[in-house]
């Protein structure tokens, strides 16, 4: 009998810790057969839930998600996958019954392996609100992601010291900063600074020890090369071939890679670091350009917060601070800065109804209402590409801004064409195998040549099956 | 309290047939076994089975897959037609790594562990400092090796992922730091535990140091050799942490060993979610198979004092 009653009791444990592990559902599977299609209601009466791409704005994200529930009584949830982890954070997300509405993609190869998760954004007014069509991801014959900040990216360099070595050294090869607009100036330049260093340093009382920030090999810097600059190469010989500059080809020819040395040996060539220990991941450029002992760093505008942000202690200001295209020695007269995004908002398909709508309900209040228009202008610092950001809300980037001068001034921004790479990681880390070895340990620049396109032909293959 | 008698009892481990305690035992023990057999079945046995299942299908996120047979398999090894070596070469830099820390750590161990049974002065003290790398986890503890590395390469221009063979040794020296402290306590134990009468007894019959060694000790020490042996294999086989910080893969993929490959053509692949799942059923597959041969052979050299 007492067997009979322990093993009762514990079958009725069993089972109920399976209930309560599939209570948390909050019955979203049951009710999202019922619902209406375009239910009336403005907030919507799902809910909405955000994984968040950058770890830097989490905070900002918390609060505005909490002034919406407070203001509509929707349950908005934020959560912050770790710096690098988004991906691994989003597959098992992505498979709980409580999944995230909202999403991040990065590019179109994202779009293709999350095709069946994306929902057609294309009546959505977030879409309608986009200023620039070009920055949503269209996929399978819908739009797959739309935009939620964009970027520009090129060379950031110090003006203040610039214009001192132009002032006050002699020996200065050019009489004025915006003699800078073509690459054999620019090495002109850089080839000046870095081998003058101890004159100029005392023509000019600067602390200088290098032309070009550090090129670090490592995993926390080389994308700047294999994806950014590479991205350069990309876009000429995209243009060149009349394809999408973004969406890309099937196959590339590399025809712009000498460029792509060219300036890879300048930044190498003239800066201060060991070029047989790039990829030590000991190298900090910022630091080394806040600290005023580089005058160039090839980045992008969202280093603006860290050169505007005391905390970090840089001795140089935003105000010292400037940004360049990365002239590529092919078409400077014309060429601007590269602007585009790696950050698409995605709304989940697998949700239910209810809460897609509520989600692009969420959606059109942030990029409407002041109190989201707020957030993502000023504490997250985004440059957001809605036509609802004008006025107050106009992006206060001081490099950003540069992208518009450098636009107005009728120069072509650059489009972020390596959003077409296939296989992102993969094909940067092949290429950045033979570049590492070509710059450490005097390998073959023709393997990097040979790594560029033939991996991007196999991986594209491979992703187009 | 004077009375000792319920003592035997947990000593011998095992009960009495027939006694109370074993009705007891009998009786209750769903009672106490079930919670942890339910973790185990939710947090290993399930996720085990599901995920053979899942090395034979193509997949984005674990509930969204579809059937695809051996597919996965045939493209570890052969990728658009070609042979693809990427595995392979993780398979052999693995079992070379492993076959290399396992010696040093056990070795290193048992003659730090001999030296600490000698009772010489700061014995105490000695024991702790070995003992405390491994309280530190192994991300961190990569991450200080490679300042201190790359601080010591520099002067030679190298990095710790100039070759293969650098990263190599620095994963070796990393690992055998963090280890050699845990495995010597299970030696000092397993030394501790030779009852002094046979090694008098060696000794009177004339046994010199290595003898004794050769003779008593060794012999008597088997069971914690299989133990050492088996974690320090085991752990050499899934060793993740320390890849991942201290040498990333680099250069290009040839540092990665077996887990940090398996992991990153998981995540580092799109769609080839389902190649690396198939990748972690081989890897389980060969551990298992290494584990058990090495345990049958070491046991059967175990002794009975």
């Amino acid at each position: 009998m007492k067997k009979k009653l322990v093993s009762a009791l514990l079958c009725s444990a069993m089972v109920a810790t399976m209930f309560a592990g599939c209570g948390s559902d909050k019955e979203t599977g049951a009710s999202a057969g019922g619902t209406e299609a375009g239910a009336t209601v403005e907030a919507g009466e799902g809910s909405v839930y955000l994984l968040n791409f950058k770890p830097e704005t989490d905070q900002a994200w918390q609060d505005l998600a909490a002034t919406y529930t407070e203001q509509t009584g929707v349950d908005v949830t934020v959560v912050t996958a770790a710096d690098g982890q988004y991906k691994t954070t989003l597959q098992s997300e992505l498979a709980k019954s409580d999944a995230p509405t909202i999403f991040t993609i990065g590019s179109k190869s994202d779009a293709q392996e999350w095709v069946d998760y994306t929902y057609d954004l294309s009546d959505s007014a977030l879409y309608s609100h986009l200023t620039d069509k070009s920055l949503a991801i269209e996929n399978d014959g819908i739009i797959a992601g739309v935009a939620n900040c964009y970027e520009c990216y090129g060379l950031i360099y110090n003006k203040t010291i610039l214009q001192n070595y132009i002032d006050n050294y002699e020996g200065a090869v050019i009489s004025s900063i915006d003699e800078i607009d073509n690459f054999d100036t620019l090495k002109a330049v850089c080839e000046d600074i870095n081998s003058n260093v101890d004159a100029i340093n005392e023509a000019c009382g600067t602390e200088l020890t290098e032309a070009f920030a550090s090129s670090g090999l490592d995993s926390g810097s080389n994308w700047r090369f294999s994806g950014h600059l590479a991205g350069i190469e990309l876009y000429y010989e995209f243009k060149d071939a009349g394809c999408d500059l973004v969406a890309g080809q099937s196959e590339i020819t590399g025809k712009y890679l000498d460029n792509f040395k060219n300036v890879w040996d300048l930044y190498v060539n003239t800066s201060a670091a060991d070029k047989a220990t790039l990829d030590s991941g000991a190298l900090n450029a910022e630091e080394e350009l806040g600290m005023g002992e580089a005058v160039f760093y090839q980045n992008g505008d969202w280093e603006y917060a860290a050169f505007s942000n005391p905390e970090n202690g840089y001795l140089v200001t935003t105000d010292d601070l400037s940004m360049m295209p990365i002239y590529f020695g092919v078409d400077d007269a014309n060429e601007g800065l590269a602007v585009g995004t790696e950050n698409y908002w995605a709304v989940n398909s697998k949700a239910s109804q209810e809460d897609i709508d509520s989600t692009l309900a969420f959606l059109e209040w942030v990029i409407t209402s002041d109190e989201g228009r707020t957030a993502i202008n000023t504490e997250m610092g985004l440059t957001a590409p809605f036509d609802t950001f004008t006025g107050d809300f106009a992006s206060q980037n001081g490099f950003a801004a540069m992208a518009n001068e450098y636009a107005a001034a009728g120069k072509t921004s650059v489009a972020w064409s390596f959003n077409a790479t296939p296989a992102v990681d993969d094909w940067r880390a092949d290429v950045i195998a033979p570049l590492t070895e070509y710059t450490e340990r005097g390998g073959s620049w023709d393997d990097v040549a040979t790594a560029f396109v033939d991996q991007w032909a196999y991986y594209w293959a491979e992703e187009n099956k | 309290m004077g009375d000792k008698s319920p003592a035997p009892l947990i000593l011998s481990g095992r009960v009495e047939k027939g006694t109370v305690m074993e009705k007891a035992i009998r009786k209750y023990f769903p009672i106490f076994a079930l919670p942890t057999l339910l973790a185990f079945t939710i947090g290993f046995i399930v996720p085990f089975l599901y995920g053979i299942f899942l090395s034979f299908c193509e997949f984005t996120t674990v509930t969204d897959w579809s059937w695809v047979g051996l597919k996965n398999y045939t493209k570890i090894f052969v990728v658009n037609g070609t042979l693809d070596t990427s595995f392979l070469h993780s398979m052999w830099y693995t079992a070379l790594f492993t076959v290399v820390s396992v010696c040093i750590i056990n070795i290193m161990s048992f003659i730090i562990a001999m030296a600490l049974t000698k009772g010489i002065k700061g014995t105490n003290l000695f024991r702790t400092v070995f003992f405390l790398p491994n309280l530190i986890g192994g991300i961190v503890l990569s991450y200080v090796w490679l300042m201190i590395f790359n601080a010591i390469l520099q002067n030679f221009s190298k990095t710790i992922v100039t070759s293969q063979w650098s990263a190599f040794w620095g994963m070796v020296i990393v690992v055998c730091w963090q280890q050699i402290g845990y495995m010597m306590i299970i030696y000092i134990a397993g030394i501790q535990n030779i009852p002094g009468e046979l090694i008098e007894a060696a000794k009177i019959d004339g046994a010199n140091a290595w003898q004794l060694l050769r003779h008593v000790t060794l012999p008597m020490l088997m069971p914690t050799i299989t133990i050492c042996t088996f974690l320090t294999l085991t752990n050499g086989f899934k060793l993740f942490d320390q890849n991942l910080a201290l040498t990333g893969g680099n250069p290009g993929k040839l540092s990665q060993l077996l887990a940090l490959n398996i992991y990153d053509t998981m995540y580092g692949t799109s769609g080839w979610q389902g190649i690396g799942q198939a990748k972690a059923v081989i890897f389980f597959i060969l551990v298992a198979i290494i584990a058990v041969v090495q345990n049958k052979l070491t046991t059967s050299k175990e002794v009975e004092s």
